[in-house]
């Protein structure tokens, strides 16, 4: 409290305490006014002031002033300074020395625990945190001109920032970085400087020393004299040490090799990325081995904990301080960052090339239906943010799809019209053009993290089915009777019609996947499920019946074409066998969520059953009746957006109630849906013998339906005769979002 | 800073000086008086890690807490020698008085002599 005390009393005496100079000097004040010492008036007037006495003037506001930062907050003061003033205290108190040691071999341990705590600290920035204080820890990446003297620190340091500035670039371009915004804030630090091409001749310049050391220190010790001056002053450990820089260097190539190729437009450089990507991954394999031995060379132990450590060796890594550039990395509030250890961070970067692989190795197939199959697919094994930036680049290249294709031409294709209509004049047309951004957007959409991307496609909606509406009203003014009729060859009409069937089949697909997302992000109680269930039969007869129109026409385009006559009943008994293996494979879909639908309804209405009291027990009825006001709440909280868009139509809580509310275990087993289900998925392994993954996707549905099959006949029968000895919980044990009912004895 | 809305007593001065019009005045002290004319002048605070921040004299409390409006963070880039000072731009900053060091009022130089007259 007494601030009075001398400057000796003090740790750190500031300037203005030696002279009351340098501070009106370095600060000045406007001229004809100087700076008065205030603080014996202020102590004055805080003896005076009563408790909880303010002095503010009449701007003042207590809310407002609650949100003021807090000076010396280690969570708020991100100028706080912790040991040095700048990065050039720091480096002229020692923190980064150039070179780091003038004993070779220590130099060479401590370059390699450097370049080991920059993969922890890159592979910590790509998780969601800020450059600055992360991979910008390191003082010499902060003053590229210092390491010059040390060659391989050099070029290290070279290639990470370009690999940096690669990387800020994609997710920049992409703009869908969303929850981590902090990703691409690189404001005040040096990642302009480095060319691509002269990062890579340097390492390669490196490299190619290191190899020539390695194969001498590999000669016969008679040859070894002649040839050039090894890497370190240890001869026993001469081999160990280069082919652990080796790998590091070569991987650190590899990887950047895989940045550039994947960036080449129009995905041309996709399969030369591959090969890169091969690499990089061999080569992490071998910076793990690296470990043992590094272990070794450490002596003392290490003092972090083995899974703990940033480095192989475990030793903590030369000339890194988080701290120096933390008020660069505002404005967010400083956060404090634990950091990847070095084992998570290889398993990060060998997830990350998986993932690009993953990328590179699609057809860029033209048809949209195949495309949405692939993301989804790639999205199933969870990618990280770098991943996604690139699918997204890859897809949406200047308003073309791959860069390749027009929006009109995608959406051409994917209504089944023939290859000449992507010319057709119609895309000119405003409401054609807004369905083309539509699309598009939904494509950037589908390739963010789940959580964003269901939230997003939800509000999607809405504008699909505006835009429905805007293109049947825009054509139907136009030519109103021409629409009447399905006979217009060459007509706007008919490849209107066809645009508006697949307009519809995509707008109940985005509904679909929003359903299921919601599985995958846990957001439905168990509780809640049947609902959901029932929602998704509804969504997915209708996705069903609106891709078989799609087929459907399409068929008849291109018999037309062909100039074969076609049977005027499209409606005819024939066409059963005939419905397309994709429109079965949504009813097979359609069958299991009927039966998982009826089932826990069923629960729920015989246990509601067993537990109501006489009519007349009022408290009973308070209860039921607040029952479904809140599950009305619930309904209404989860498919608001679906509602809103009226997708599907006529969709509401009470049709719901009223188709649910007659099942009990005397009527859901006749039919058995689940049955259904397995017979169909049987029957459908043929049709897909070639697609791995609607292979795999049939099995899973199939093992669903077997055990829901049994569970059902099982409740049913025990369910009727002794309803309380038996406990129903459903479990996602052989698909994310279709459940399976385990039965136990209660 | 601890701050009770229900005992809170204000006691709000404009640049004027001139009080509020209030049933029950707190403070009728001579030194709360003079302080609230200090409102809203630029004031240069020292921290005890060697930085300083300027802004407008915002608010005080019984505990010497100190607000300050539109502040600017000064530092120096050496510990030890004189170097170039480096700014930034904070905003409404809060600071504690345990961390205060100094605190400097802008005052024109006529005012001067009145101001360093105050002694307790």
């Amino acid at each position: 409290m007494d601030w009075n005390s001398t400057p000796a009393e003090q740790a750190e005496p500031p300037m203005s305490r030696r002279s009351s100079l340098p501070l009106s000097s370095t600060i000045p004040a406007s001229p004809n006014t100087v700076w008065v010492d205030a603080t014996p008036l202020l102590q004055a007037a805080c003896t005076d002031l009563l408790d909880g006495e303010l002095i503010h003037g009449e701007n003042f506001n207590l809310f407002a002033a609650m949100s003021a930062l807090e000076i010396m907050d280690p969570k708020m003061d991100s100028g706080m300074i912790c040991k040095y003033y700048s990065v050039d205290e720091a480096i002229e108190d020692g923190v980064g020395p150039v070179p780091i040691s003038f004993d070779r071999t220590t130099d060479v341990q401590c370059t390699l625990d450097i370049m080991d705590h920059l993969l922890a600290c890159e592979a910590t920035w790509h998780k969601g945190h800020s450059l600055a204080q992360t991979v910008f820890s390191c003082i010499y990446l902060l003053r590229p001109e210092r390491t010059v003297p040390s060659p391989i620190l050099h070029s290290y340091c070279k290639i990470i920032r370009a690999t940096c500035k690669a990387i800020v670039s994609v997710v920049s371009d992409a703009r869908t970085h969303e929850e981590e915004d902090l990703f691409t804030m690189a404001y005040g630090l040096p990642l302009d400087g480095d060319g691509d091409e002269k990062s890579l001749s340097l390492l390669n310049a490196v490299e190619e020393n290191l190899c020539r050391q390695l194969r001498a220190c590999k000669a016969q010790s008679s040859r070894r004299k002649q040839d050039m001056e090894p890497l370190q002053s240890d001869i026993d450990m001469e081999e160990g040490y280069c082919k652990a820089l080796l790998c590091r260097l070569r991987f650190r190539k590899h990887f950047f090799h895989v940045l550039a190729c994947m960036r080449r437009p129009q995905g041309k450089g996709l399969e030369l990325a591959r090969k890169h990507i091969a690499s990089s991954i061999s080569e992490l394999e071998c910076i793990r081995k690296s470990a043992d031995f590094l272990i070794s060379t450490a002596s003392g132990g290490c003092s972090i904990g083995i899974e703990d450590r940033t480095t192989a060796s475990g030793r903590k890594p030369i000339g890194f301080d988080a701290s120096l550039n933390s008020r660069v990395s505002a404005p967010a509030p400083p956060r404090s960052i634990k950091m990847l250890s070095w084992n998570k961070a290889i398993e990060y970067f060998e997830k990350l090339l998986r993932d690009l692989d993953f990328i590179c190795s699609y057809s860029l197939d033209p048809s949209l239906e195949v495309l949405l199959r692939f993301v989804t697919q790639f999205q199933s094994s969870r990618p990280d943010l770098v991943a996604r930036s690139h699918l997204q680049l890859l897809l949406v290249q200047e308003g073309r799809l791959y860069g390749r294709d027009p929006m009109f031409a995608v959406i051409t294709r994917a209504a089944g019209l023939p290859e000449t209509t992507k010319n057709h004049d119609i895309q000119r047309y405003e409401s054609v053009m807004q369905l083309g951004q539509l699309v598009i957007n939904m494509l950037k959409i589908v390739c963010t993290n789940t959580a964003w991307q269901r939230r997003k496609l939800g509000k999607s909606l809405q504008d699909w089915r505006v835009i429905y509406v805007q293109l049947e009203l825009a054509f139907t003014n136009k030519f109103g009777e021409v629409l009447a009729t399905s006979n217009d060859e060459n007509g706007v009409a008919r490849v209107v019609k066809q645009i508006l069937i697949w307009l519809e089949e995509q707008a109940y697909w985005i509904a679909f996947r929003f359903l299921m997302l919601g599985f995958e992000l846990e957001l439905y109680s168990p509780s809640e499920f049947f609902m959901v269930y029932w929602y998704l039969y509804a969504v997915l007869v209708k996705l069903a019946e609106k891709t078989d129109s799609r087929m459907e026409i399409t068929e008849i385009t291109a018999a037309k074409r062909k100039g074969k006559k076609r049977k005027d009943s499209s409606k005819d008994v024939g066409r059963e066998t005939r419905i397309p293996p994709a429109v079965r494979f949504l009813q097979c879909q359609i069958h299991l969520v009927e039966g998982l639908t009826l089932l826990q309804a069923a629960l729920r209405n015989e246990m509601a059953a067993l537990h109501s009291l006489t009519p007349f027990n009022s408290e009973q009825e308070v209860k039921v009746s607040i029952f479904s006001l809140t599950i009305n709440h619930i309904f209404l909280q989860h498919f608001e957006l679906l509602q809103k868009a009226c997708i599907p139509e006529q969709i509401t809580y009470h049709s719901f109630k009223e188709s649910t509310s007659y099942a009990r275990f005397s009527n859901i087993a006749t039919p058995n849906c689940f049955q259904q289900a397995q017979k169909l998925a049987k029957e459908l392994r043929s049709s897909f013998s070639n697609d791995h993954d609607r292979l795999a996707e049939l099995r899973r549905l199939e093992q669903v339906a077997e055990h829901n099959s049994v569970a059902m006949n099982v409740i049913c029968q025990l369910g009727a005769v002794e309803p309380n000895s038996l406990k129903v919980s459903f479990e996602f044990i052989h698909h994310p979002c279709y459940a399976t009912a385990v039965v136990r004895r209660a | 800073m601890e701050m009770e809305p229900e005992t809170l007593v204000t006691s709000s001065g404009g640049q004027d000086g001139s009080h509020s019009e209030r049933p029950s005045e707190p403070s009728s002290s001579s030194t709360v008086a003079r302080v609230k004319k200090l409102l809203f002048r630029q004031v240069l605070v020292g921290i005890k890690d060697g930085r300083f921040f300027m802004g407008t004299f915002h608010c005080m409390d019984k505990q010497g807490n100190i607000i300050l409006q539109d502040a600017v963070e000064y530092r120096s880039t050496r510990r030890n020698s004189p170097s170039p000072m480096e700014q930034r731009c904070l905003g409404l900053i809060l600071i504690p008085f345990s961390c205060r060091t100094s605190c400097h009022v802008e005052c024109p130089i006529e005012e001067q002599m009145s101001l360093m007259t105050i002694q307790e």
